[in-house]
């Protein structure tokens, strides 16, 4: 007769994704909001751009597809939410080629929210004076290593066609001088590159956001100060809404936030079938001996 | 619900994703097929519309930057992979990139990588300018000797490198469980967003 334990060690893995999708979709239809406490590292980046001086620019690589969308998109959303409500110049380019529907999302889903408050054409966020999106280059090296030398040689033509050197904004931003940070957020090691090429080359200054599996290999980084802030995960992107939401009084939907209570729920599921898994193990080994 | 085709679309091919979560089955195999065609297709049209198109077929069609037909055939080379008697040309290209790949990785990687790191791994006066930045550094700096120690294979672990060695385990245990918590924290948002999709854009249950 199999034990209690023995059952517990050996519960069908459908039966524990089941139980997941339960506490994942249960807090979804009743949320409640947790509020998340912003972490050093995110702290940083939002101060160090928060200060950014007039001539200088924010640069925001969305270096993410679509499969890391739900960690990163809201990351990339805060960021210029912020950069907006602080009147910051900022430039988006991609390294991720299927990041560029992504980014325009990004933009269009910000630039509505702020246009819909204005009052005035001052108040507006206007393309080509307020902010520039430059597209996708390949291969990397190029545009990461030609941006410190003249960044409307390495994108001629915008991601909507234009003349880049035409546009007002290109005229104070013309290559890593310009640029204050340079925020890569990404699904991968881009902003290992950036640090390689672009510090290392440029001395350009770095912030990261990355998702929650890429987060450990950042850190030391951040610890060399290579790194001046870094956003870990969906939980980065909640805690950088937060300081938006606080600190600026920009109100728009909290993707990364709303998704905390399930994340909360799904942590303790998987906390609780470990500490069972490893209880029954260690009571079958036991009786084994 | 949705009354919009292309979300409806979306969702049922997210559904014949997580069917995989089930056991594999063709309605699976047919979504992740599907994504493959589409993310290569659309990488092939973006890059001859926006890249090839303006930065070397019109303007070598408009008789300017003739030098970029030389280019373009050592680029074309890698294409003589398909074609047995001539497949060593390939190497030329790929020469071409490892080189200044190389080039361009080998110092940069080395000064970003190596220099940097140790140098935030020395532990200087300064460093204790605060009581919590100095023990924080010198848990990372016997993390570093310790971890670094147990992968030195060149002598028995015997004496002072028993201990630190160790040590070292414990350190590389710690930075395993920090990533494979990450790596669930990931995987739980990646569930959570498509999931909100299903809730939200499609049926609607949720605001």
């Amino acid at each position: 007769m199999t034990s209690v334990w023995e059952k517990l060690t050996k519960i069908d893995r459908r039966v524990i994704y089941f139980m997941l999708l339960v506490v994942i979709v249960v807090p979804l239809i009743f949320p409640f909001r947790l509020k998340p406490k912003p972490m050093p590292p995110v702290e940083k980046l939002f101060n160090y751009i928060d200060t950014i001086p007039e001539d200088k620019c924010l640069v925001v690589s969305v270096d993410y597809s679509p499969d890391t969308e739900a960690e990163l998109h809201p990351m990339s959303i805060a960021l210029l939410r912020h950069a907006f409500a602080r009147h910051k110049k900022v430039g988006v380019l991609c390294m991720s080629l299927l990041g560029l529907g992504l980014a325009q999302d990004a933009l269009t889903t910000v630039t509505n929210e702020f246009n819909s408050r204005a009052m005035s054409n001052a108040d507006s966020i206007v393309y080509g004076r307020d902010y520039v999106f430059w597209g996708w280059q390949q291969p990397p090296l190029v545009p990461i290593l030609g941006m410190g030398e003249n960044i409307a040689s390495v994108f001629p033509l915008d991601y909507y066609g234009y003349r880049t050197d035409s546009l007002p904004i290109m005229k104070k931003i013309k290559n890593y001088n310009d640029v204050a940070i340079l925020v890569s957020i990404a699904g991968s090691a881009v902003p290992f590159w950036y640090i390689t090429y672009a510090q290392t080359s440029f001395g350009v200054r770095i912030g990261a956001g990355s998702t929650a599996v890429q987060a450990a290999d950042f850190y030391p980084y951040l610890n060399s100060g290579q790194v001046t802030g870094m956003m870990s995960g969906m939980k980065g992107g909640a805690e950088y809404e937060e300081l938006v939401e606080e600190r600026c009084n920009i109100f728009g939907r909290r993707k990364a936030t709303d998704a905390m209570s399930s994340q909360t729920a799904a942590h303790i599921w998987i906390m609780i079938t470990i500490i069972i898994g490893n209880i029954g193990y260690f009571a079958m080994r036991r009786r084994k001996k | 619900m949705s009354h919009n085709p292309w979300i409806w679309v979306s969702a049922i091919l997210t559904l014949g994703i997580f069917s995989f979560l089930y056991k594999e089955n063709p309605f699976y195999r047919v979504c992740e097929h599907l994504f493959v065609g589409i993310s290569n297709g659309y990488s092939i049209t973006f890059v001859w519309h926006r890249i090839l198109m303006p930065t070397l077929i019109d303007p070598i069609g408009h008789g300017q930057q003739l030098w970029l037909i030389l280019i373009a055939i050592i680029g074309a080379l890698y294409f003589t992979r398909f074609i047995p008697k001539i497949s060593w040309l390939v190497r030329i290209p790929i020469a071409i990139i490892m080189g200044y790949g190389a080039g361009a990785a080998i110092p940069r990687g080395i000064d970003a990588g190596i220099v940097e790191q140790v140098r935030a791994t020395i532990v200087t006066r300064s460093t204790f300018s605060t009581a919590y930045n100095g023990i924080w550094a010198i848990v990372i700096f016997i993390g570093v000797i310790a971890t670094v120690s147990y992968f030195f294979f060149s002598r028995e672990r015997k004496g002072i490198l028993k201990p630190l060695s160790y040590t070292g385990i414990v350190f590389i245990m710690l930075g395993f469980g920090a990533s494979f918590g990450y790596t669930v924290m990931a995987r739980i948002s990646l569930l959570i967003g498509r999931l909100t999709f299903l809730l939200r854009d499609w049926l609607g249950l949720i605001h």
